[in-house]
């Protein structure tokens, strides 16, 4: 089923909010980012497979429409560059990570409000 | 058999990513995001993505938590270091709107009939590395190019975030 695989990506995607609200600690706010990225992933693919019209499909297999039904795997090139977006984040991510912890001695994000008027 | 896969890695993977932002210890929070990664590439091979399931073990599991590891020992926190919570109340609350997010993005998508439909069997050849190869060389050239430009800049611009001592 297509709805189920729906209601555990918007269930991962909402624990990862969770984590990212509810949590002070940056290494694990910027973990949940990746576990929200990881829901939208999944989605990204199953309804990819749901646009697909699959083996059974009447009247495309050999057509001039066949491109057509396999090109609906484009849906996994859309999240291969999520992938790569979600490593370019992480890598930047975590370089502020480090940078703030050496000027500040802390990971705790109530404890980052220099910016707050 | 399908079924049962998808039970129970997205049993596990739900149950694994509550653990992981429960968890005080940002290692042993690692440590359950490996086991939800995992239980991820299991879905995407069950979704007829096997290519997807390879990257994403090698990219997540490979790359980003290794990174979030080495990351952690070199902060090497001490337990004063990691930080207070929130108090119970508050994360009680945050975790109440969660799941009015949860509510709310899921209804509508539960509702559809249309999406109430069982997975079609795929050709054999739909998510292979040549199909993604192809259509990612091909037709998302011109993107493939833009994301690379993308990790190279992030590259140089975590290279000089880390640095110790960026204008000396």
């Amino acid at each position: 089923m297509i709805s189920h695989y729906i209601l555990f990506s918007v269930a991962l995607f909402s624990i990862g909010a969770y984590g990212v609200l509810a949590r002070r600690n940056l290494l694990i706010v910027l973990m949940s980012l990746e576990l929200m990225l990881n829901g939208v992933n999944v989605a990204l693919v199953a309804f990819g497979l749901h646009a697909s019209p699959g083996i059974g499909a009447a009247g495309l297999q050999g057509s001039a429409l066949q491109g057509a039904t396999t090109g609906t795997a484009a849906a996994q090139v859309f999240v291969l560059m999520v992938m790569a977006v979600a490593a370019a984040e992480v890598a930047v991510g975590l370089a502020v990570v480090i940078s703030v912890f050496r000027t500040r001695q802390t990971v705790d994000t109530n404890d980052l409000q220099s910016m707050s008027g | 058999m399908s079924n049962v896969v998808f039970f129970l890695a997205s049993g596990l993977a739900l149950v694994s990513s509550v653990a992981m932002v429960t968890r005080r210890n940002p290692v042993y929070s690692a440590v359950w995001l490996l086991v939800t990664f995992l239980c991820v590439a299991v879905l995407f091979l069950n979704l007829s993505a096997p290519f997807l399931a390879a990257i994403h073990v090698l990219v997540y599991t490979g790359a980003i938590l290794v990174l979030f590891l080495f990351v952690i020992m070199l902060l090497n926190l001490k337990d004063s270091e990691l930080g207070e919570e929130y108090p119970l109340s508050t994360r009680l609350g945050v975790a109440g709107m969660s799941a009015v997010l949860f509510v709310g993005l899921s209804f509508p998508l539960m509702t559809d009939p249309s999406l109430d439909v069982a997975i079609r069997a795929q050709p054999p050849e739909y998510g292979s590395v040549e199909q993604v190869g192809l259509l990612l060389f091909q037709t998302y050239g011109l993107q493939f190019e833009l994301v690379s430009v993308l990790i190279i800049v992030a590259m140089f611009g975590s290279v000089v975030l880390a640095k110790k001592k960026v204008w000396a």
